[in-house]
């Protein structure tokens, strides 16, 4: 008989698993009664939407948190890891959040560390250095990395640092291997390789826990998905059973995300980028344009250049007429605004949400050098009601909101400002879905009232979702031009990309 | 976490109990001073706090201008020699307002050199003013010689500005009172305050935001010195001469009645009349150490426990 959602493995008894398990942060719940099973040789995949409980459930298994009731096993004995170095002892590694690397040391003397190879030189314990390098660059080799083994880890990219990491791990023979989120810094390459990687492990029968958002990477990867929400565990199911609209729903709790519209008729060309000869971006009114871009491939970039925060001057035509652009004060004077990928830079912190959002209007608000109190209380209230942001207290210093209405409140920055274009670098990163399709809407319903939206991100669904035309970025090159009346093609995109 | 308040007279809206630590100290100080001795609360006494406060209230407005901004000045008390000098030396040929006009703009030149060299060059203020501090200081050594200047020759009506009063109150004392009042409006009720406490809480976020930061942040300077030259003028029609050693450790005393008042070292928060309230809490604590015949060497310790004290408020504020 095959229980549903077991996967037929060999071994009665799975290398680690929880039983109801809860842990609570204070008055949150973060975990509460969940049962977890984990069988050497599979690759079980660990999704769900932020704070829907993930981290602390790696984060109990690799010994950081402890539990409030229920239990770990371990080959089906109770095990209790006081700390992750115990977890760490009976074979548990964790990557990336224990990287456990030296950055002042090589590459090799970190692969090798705790137990280099010795040899005698006059009867004392000598470390070879030789030996050494050897065995590193054979390390290497096997994750077909080429990467100079006396290179000091600190110089590595974190993406390097990772595939180091993950050899360190794949040296020691463990027996447990969570990757959570290996693939956020990766380039596609390097995915393909993490992949291959993976797959090794699992048939040498590492029991391989694999938490990440990117949901095609589970399809494709997992023998088995576990998908949190709130806490709990809404679903497992077996490769083959879940298709990534099942995870969605299974993440989400059925929340239907709001479709993206028809397609709009752009109006008159609001910006063009005239600096360029080539890759020049142009964006119409009505027009929701989508950069797809790896952090590395400079669409960032891209961006912050149209706003004046790319260090250079540029001349941008602007409905018609030619403006240089060689500050943000400038860009905001002709009508952009900007979101930038970090919230830090959108927003002071210890600031009201009221001063925040009229920051960039002050010089609209003001009479006779004077600020316009009233005017100003009404703006921020008629923003904090159209982008629905809570608590509804303009007193209340931006840092006290959540992720997602911090957010809100830098998209009201310009909404209030009333600006024509939106430069977008990541702008639901890190946010739940419920403020996620809040933003996707105030988007499309800013294009929809004549504004024209430049938006990066790496979420590629949601390209699909809001864009009206998706340009492929790789190596600061526009590589493709996709059209939502062509219907989005995946596989093209991802080849425009540098896959 | 602080918020400083908004569009009005601070004094009147947000009058809360709990933002109003410095005034409660400063109360809680004159109650046990008069409690211990009767010499306190005399009319002698409480207008020579007034006038001792002044110069440094005019001070203290203009380095909480630099602090809101994020920013430090260390050359405040050289610059008010600096000022004191000129204003005397140029009075003395060419009359009462000339002076004055020289005073103040020697005091806004340092400040705009400070300003340019912090916000253009980026070079850290903290070694840019302690730079201009010593290097100004040399300047009044310089053209001086020394020695006191103006000693004779003054104009009359600037020593009486120096200790006459106007409606029961010196002219000293008019000077920052009036300044409280139309700065809190600069900073309150204006976009250029606001864009000076958006700078000073997030500089990045600020110029993303359309403010121009350099040039905030060099105003910021500008004030500081310009103010500081204005104190200096006032303290040598107090001195009646220009004194070439005046103002020392005055930028000490000044950061730390700032700090004191509320404001924080780390930028974008403080207010001008809680800053004031600081000078007021320095002053005091001096004269009823003086009254209280504790000895002088005893009183530096006294004020450098403060100035630590409320150093380790503001980090305690910070981590909250």
């Amino acid at each position: 008989m095959v229980i549903s959602g077991r996967r037929e493995v060999g071994m009665t008894k799975p290398a680690v698993s929880v039983r109801a398990v809860s842990k609570y942060f204070g008055a949150t719940c973060a975990l509460a009664n969940v049962d977890f099973e984990l069988f050497a040789g599979e690759v079980h995949a660990l999704v769900g939407e932020n704070g829907a409980g993930k981290s602390t459930l790696v984060r109990i298994l690799s010994g950081v948190h402890q539990p409030d009731q229920g239990e770990v096993f371990l080959d089906g004995q109770r095990a209790a890891f006081g700390s992750p170095s115990d977890a760490i002892a009976a074979g548990i590694v964790t990557i990336p959040q224990e990287l456990r690397l030296v950055p002042s040391l090589s590459i090799a003397e970190n692969l090798t560390l705790g137990d280099p190879p010795v040899k005698r030189v006059l009867g004392m314990r000598v470390i070879d250095r030789r030996r050494m390098r050897a065995a590193a660059r054979d390390q290497l080799a096997q994750l077909g990395l080429s990467l100079d083994p006396s290179i000091r880890v600190g110089r590595l990219r974190y993406a390097e640092r990772q595939l180091v990491a993950i050899a360190k791990a794949l040296r020691r023979h463990c027996k447990v291997l969570i990757l959570d989120e290996p693939t956020a810094a990766l380039e596609i390459r390097e995915v393909e390789r993490l992949f291959t990687l993976v797959d090794q492990m699992k048939r040498e029968g590492a029991a391989i826990l694999y938490v990440s958002h990117r949901l095609d990477e589970v399809v494709r990867l997992a023998d088995r998905c576990t998908v949190l929400r709130d806490g709990q565990v809404a679903t497992v199911a077996r490769r083959g059973d879940f298709r990534i609209a099942d995870l969605i729903v299974a993440m989400t709790g059925g929340f239907e995300m709001t479709p993206g519209d028809t397609v709009s008729e752009p109006g008159g060309t609001l910006l063009e980028d005239v600096s360029r000869h080539r890759d020049v971006i142009r964006l119409r009114a009505n027009e929701v344009i989508g950069l797809a871009g790896l952090l590395s491939s400079g669409a960032g970039h891209m961006l912050r250049r149209l706003f004046g925060f790319a260090g250079e001057k540029i001349e941008l035509r602007r409905n018609g007429r030619l403006k240089r652009i060689a500050s943000p004060a400038d860009a905001i004077r002709n009508g952009i605004g900007f979101v930038p990928d970090e919230r830090r830079l959108g927003l002071i912190m210890n600031q009201s949400v009221h001063d925040n959002i009229l920051l960039p209007s002050l010089d609209v608000i003001a009479h006779g050098g004077r600020i316009d109190r009233g005017a100003g209380k009404r703006l921020v209230e008629q923003m904090m009601e159209l982008l629905d942001i809570r608590p509804r207290c303009p007193e209340l210093p931006v840092a006290a909101l959540s992720g997602g209405n911090q957010q809100k409140v830098i998209v009201a920055k310009w909404f209030a400002r009333a600006v024509e274009v939106l430069l977008l670098d990541e702008p639901t990163q890190g946010i739940d879905v419920a403020a996620k399709a809040k933003i996707h809407t105030l988007i499309r319903n800013f294009a929809k009232r004549g504004g024209g939206v430049l938006v990066r991100s790496s979420d590629l669904a949601e390209l699909t979702l809001i864009c009206d035309e998706i340009l492929a970025v790789h190596q600061a090159r526009m590589t493709d031009r996709l059209q939502r009346s062509d219907g989005y093609d995946e596989q093209r995109l991802h080849a425009a990309m540098g896959g | 976490m602080k918020r400083h308040p908004k569009y009005t007279w601070p004094w009147l809206r947000q009058f809360k109990l709990a933002g109003q630590a410095p005034l409660i100290t400063l109360i809680v100080l004159c109650l046990a001073t008069a409690l211990m001795t009767d010499r306190f609360i005399s009319p002698l006494n409480l207008t020579n706090i007034l006038v001792q406060s002044s110069i440094m209230a005019v001070i203290a407005i203009g380095m909480t201008f630099v602090i809101i901004g994020g920013g430090f000045d260390l050359s405040v008390g050289s610059t008010v020699a600096l000022a004191g000098c000129i204003a005397a030396m140029v009075m003395v040929r060419l009359g009462l307002l000339a002076g004055t006009v020289a005073g103040i703009a020697a005091g806004v030149t340092v400040g705009l050199a400070n300003g340019l060299i912090i916000a253009r060059l980026g070079v850290n203020p903290f070694i840019t003013t302690l730079g201009t501090m010593v290097l100004v200081r040399g300047v009044v050594y310089l053209i001086t010689g020394g020695a006191p200047v103006g000693d004779e020759g003054l104009p009359p009506a600037f020593i009486a500005f120096g200790s006459a009063r106007f409606l029961g109150i010196h002219y000293l004392v008019w000077v920052p009172a009036v300044l409280l009042v139309a700065l809190s409006f600069l900073l309150q009720a204006t976009p250029y305050g606001q864009r000076v406490y958006a700078t000073g809480g997030n500089r990045e976020a600020a110029y993303l935001s359309g403010v121009a930061v350099e040039r905030i942040i060099a105003s910021t300077y500008v004030w500081c010195g310009g103010l500081a030259g204005l104190a200096g003028v006032m303290l040598a029609a107090r001195l009646q001469s220009g004194q070439p050693t005046a103002g020392e450790f005055y930028e000490l005393t000044a950061i730390a009645a700032v700090i004191l008042g509320g404001a924080s070292l780390h930028g974008g928060e403080g207010t001008l009349y809680k800053s004031l309230i600081g000078v007021l809490i320095m002053v005091v604590l001096g004269n009823s150490l003086n009254l209280l015949n504790v000895d002088s060497y005893w009183q530096r310790v006294a004020v450098g426990a403060v100035i630590i004290a409320a150093a380790a408020t503001d980090r305690l504020r910070s981590h909250r």
